[in-house]
């Protein structure tokens, strides 16, 4: 077990490698420039180049991703803080220490600074998301399997299929119509402050938590009513009908374990959705969090705060996928990590 | 100081005004940017006019207390000398730091830091008297040495501020003695005596020529006064003169200001003013206001229009601009060298229809000359029609007879911007003319923007046309992106530039007019009103063509 999580964390390691490295190579061929965007439109061309130039930015490829892993894993200062440079990018833990994700262009404030207040926020909404969305799911998706084709099932399936197929954008649309501006029950944005319209920080939680379980839920339901109702037809659950088990504990003994091991992995992979995928949701409710501020810096071209998040990303994805072979081992002993 | 009696200007202002050849609000306009005070230049006008000058509502009718909550972008805010969109940034620190002059929202300018100026016969000498009383935060004194580091820190072109585009002509020459990173002349003040300290609360520009807007400079959004002490930095704790404090900033999130004792200008209704981002999803703005999270935003989209205006609770401001987006033709580049050609493409232009489906009306029909009737000069001409035959014949002409195939780049960052090259590409249709849209991301255009054949450039207010023409038309400058050049437009446009008599000025202004839509490189359909929905519990607000938020002005009544 140990060496296989060991071989696991070296595979990340090399994943991350791989991955920033391309996000390097990708972001070299976006439009548009830092320094221009930093200055603005109607700046002169003289001090976009000088800024561009102050930045480094026109060093080879190859140069600017080893500074960055230097400068990331403390090797080397960051040289963007050289106060010569005049572009006053002070960071309070010093320019050389291990984790330094460097200096974010689009907020003008160390990496770190930005990323981990941003990541808790969204932590927390995909956390009541996800409390939400395991539970409705499991429910929902057993309830509609284990008997394929009744009318409960049809019910949920349709309800599914619908809650799943509306995007985010258009159902948070619709929900602020009803609730923000035709009943007046709840807030329209989630600033994560009190105080404008006295509306509390639990109501603002309201409205987004909502669109992505009901976005989110319904994809979830339709794999696990999937996997139970392939369960249900299985000789050995026939077998324990025909031995007189009632059918509550056919259901509950037999099949939930079996019809939860694929539906697990699904139920991982949300996480990855909730952390980087909810960025239309935290649009719609000017949410400040994760995936908001990667959307921006992409558009910015910031390529410290693009890198630092990918990482994150990344690392949130290759522990969801660890979990979710240790948790299958767990529910299928026929499987071993190795 | 010399009477405002004993100045030239003025006298042929108030001849102007008894003869009726201008109206009060351009008197008050000229006055005012002359050094006369708002209310004596309002009060000369009653008396010439025999109108009754109705003094604006005082601030202390207004309701006390309360945070008012505005919705923004919170970008960066470190560097007010050097911002470059303004909508956004100054209307941050504008609240904290101050400006010299201030111009209204309908184009006159008043006293703000300075109290007075004057302008020499000549208009090359303007001397500025500053306010008495007005104290920085620490408790410290305005003092003209402030103003003098301000003024040398924005024309010093290592700082790269924007204010070097609009004082360059009248305030630096190139010395050839020094070079900069690139090889080229250095820019220095023309003289040493180029910005004087007189004494402690009096400053004086002494310009190279002429210049009539020097008042109208000190209001860009990049001068604001900061304290020496800074460095030219501000963020939460700097000095300022204003009627808030900055007290939380955090970028995409929100800024918080809270009111300060002891004004110059009398103490802030409002206790504080707390503004945050909504992000770049217009309907969170909506949302927002829906719920009364906040009660206003800086300005709106044309997209959030239908959507608020719906909303009962809510008011809507607006005012007529300046603003507009020009669909310029570089007459370098072939076919758009051929007059005929730029005629044609005008001339195959309906403005009506554009205006309504770009703008939802909230606008101004344009007259290809890109002067608005919310400018002072001016000058109107005979409605500029759609002719289809006219433009046939004109490409007939110019040897596209089976009519004209090119290429148009629209950044996609002006949603209204965009909707109005898509009607106008329709228009051009029936008149043979085929263009192709070619799309691309803002930050992509604006690397390429003076260099593109054919583009459309979004052109903000300001206050005088000629300051326009100066920066987009005239041979040679930088930001004269469709590489125009015609000798008579330069002449006629150094002429308006110094010339103080509204009548003679009006007659310049509409030759300039003449010659951009004879000769010009634009198609330019309409100008755009800004608008902004705020709660009906803001008192005292006004919408300013510019955006700028004005935190002193507001009130916040009771729910």
């Amino acid at each position: 077990m140990i060496a296989f999580i060991g071989k696991r964390l070296l595979g990340l390691v090399a994943t991350l490698l791989v991955a920033s490295f391309l996000v390097f190579a990708v972001t070299e061929f976006s439009p548009g420039n830092v320094a221009r965007k930093t200055l603005g439109p109607f700046a002169a061309q003289e001090s976009v180049d000088l800024l561009y130039q102050k930045l480094h930015l026109n060093d080879s490829l190859p140069v600017r991703y080893v500074r960055w892993l230097g400068v990331l894993t403390g090797v080397i200062a960051d040289p963007l803080q050289d106060p010569a440079l005049k572009l006053d990018f002070k960071d309070p833990r010093g320019d050389r220490y291990f984790g330094n994700f460097g200096y974010s262009t689009l907020y003008k404030l160390p990496v770190n600074d930005v990323i981990w207040n941003r990541l808790g926020n969204t932590a927390l909404l995909a956390g009541i998301s996800f409390a939400l969305i395991v539970p409705l799911s499991l429910i929902f998706g057993v309830l509609a399997g284990m008997r394929e084709g009744s009318f409960l099932d049809r019910t949920i399936s349709v309800f599914g299929i619908v809650a799943t197929s509306i995007p985010e954008f258009a159902s948070g649309v619709f929900l602020v119509a009803i609730f923000v501006v035709a009943l007046r029950l709840l807030p329209g944005t989630s600033p994560l402050t009190t105080g404008g319209g006295g509306w509390s920080i639990a109501s603002q939680f309201v409205l987004p938590v909502a669109v992505l379980v009901l976005y989110d839920s319904g994809y979830v339901v339709r794999m696990v009513r999937g996997s139970t109702a392939e369960v249900m037809n299985k000789p050995y659950i026939r077998t324990a009908v025909l031995k007189g088990l009632s059918f509550k504990t056919v259901v509950w003994r037999h099949a939930v374990r079996n019809a939860m091991i694929a539906p697990f992995t699904v139920i991982l992979l949300q996480i990855n959705f909730l952390i980087s995928g909810v960025v239309v949701t935290e649009m719609v409710f000017a949410y400040p969090g994760f995936g908001r501020m990667l959307l921006e810096a992409s558009l910015f071209g910031d390529i410290a705060l693009i890198e630092a998040a990918t990482l994150v990303a990344l690392a949130v994805a290759t522990t969801t996928q660890l979990l979710s072979d240790i948790g299958y081992a767990l529910l299928n002993p026929q499987i071993r990590v190795a | 100081m010399t009477d405002y009696r004993d100045n030239e200007h003025i006298k042929t202002l108030a001849r102007d005004l008894s003869e009726k050849r201008i109206d009060r609000r351009e008197f008050v306009r000229f006055a005012t940017l002359l050094g006369l005070s708002a209310t004596t230049a309002y009060g000369l006008a009653g008396k010439i006019t025999g109108e009754a000058f109705a003094p604006a509502a005082r601030a202390d009718a207004l309701p006390k207390g309360g945070t008012i909550r505005i919705g923004n972008r919170i970008k960066e805010i470190k560097n007010p000398h050097t911002y470059s969109w303004g909508g956004y940034d100054s209307n941050m620190s504008r609240q904290v730091v101050e400006y010299l002059t201030f111009t209204d929202e309908k184009g006159a300018t008043h006293p703000y830091l300075a109290e007075s100026w004057t302008a020499s016969p000549d208009l090359k000498t303007w001397t500025f008297k500053l306010r008495n009383g007005v104290k920085w935060s620490n408790g410290e004194p305005l003092t003209a040495d402030h103003v003098v580091w301000n003024l040398k820190r924005v024309l010093d072109p290592e700082v790269g501020s924007s204010m070097i585009g609009l004082m360059s002509s009248y305030m630096l020459k190139d010395d050839p003695t020094q070079k900069d990173a690139k090889g080229n002349p250095k820019q220095v003040l023309w003289d040493a005596n180029a910005i004087e300290k007189v004494d402690n609360s009096t400053f004086r520009f002494n310009c190279k020529v002429a210049q009539v807007a020097v008042p109208e400079h000190l209001f860009h959004y990049v001068m604001a006064i900061l304290h020496p002490d800074d460095q030219g930095v501000f963020q939460v704790g700097s000095k300022g003169t204003g009627a808030f404090e900055l007290t939380e900033f955090e970028v995409g999130k929100k800024a918080t200001f809270k009111a300060k004792k002891g004004y110059w200008g009398g103490d802030a209704n409002v206790d504080m003013i707390e503004m945050t981002d909504t992000g770049d999803d217009p309907t969170a703005a909506i949302s927002a206001l829906a719920s009364k999270q906040l009660h206003g935003l800086v300005f709106a989209d044309p997209l959030q229009y239908d959507a608020l205006a719906a909303l009962p609770h809510l008011q809507l401001y607006s005012v007529p601009t300046g603003e507009t987006v020009v669909l310029r033709m570089k007459v370098t580049e072939k076919p758009f060298n051929d007059v005929r050609v730029r005629q044609a493409m005008r001339y195959a232009i309906d403005q009506g229809p554009i205006l309504q489906v770009a703008l939802h009306g909230l606008g101004r029909e344009g007259q290809h000359h890109h002067t608005s009737p919310a400018h002072p000069e001016y000058a109107e001409l005979p409605p500029f029609k759609r002719d289809l035959a006219k433009a046939k014949q004109l490409l007939a002409a110019a040897g596209f007879a089976n009519g004209l195939d090119t290429e148009i780049f629209v950044p996609t960052d002006l949603p209204w911007g965009q909707v109005q090259v898509e009607s106008a590409v329709e228009q051009w249709k029936e008149a043979g003319i085929r263009v192709k849209i070619n799309l691309m991301p803002g930050a992509s255009y604006w690397d390429v923007w003076t260099k593109v054949p054919f583009g459309s450039t979004i052109w903000y207010h300001r206050p005088l046309a000629i300051m326009t023409y100066g920066l987009a038309y005239r041979t040679g400058a930088p930001w004269n992106e469709s590489a125009y050049s015609n000798k008579d437009f330069d002449e006629l446009l150094t002429q308006a530039e110094g010339t103080i008599d509204v009548g003679k000025r009006r007659e310049i202004m509409a030759k300039l007019e003449k010659i951009l839509q004879d000769d010009g490189p634009l198609v330019q359909p309409l100008f755009r009103d800004t608008f902004t929905f705020m709660d009906k519990r803001v008192k005292g607000f006004s919408m300013h063509p510019t955006n700028y938020f004005f935190g002193w002005k507001v009130g916040l009544a009771e729910a």
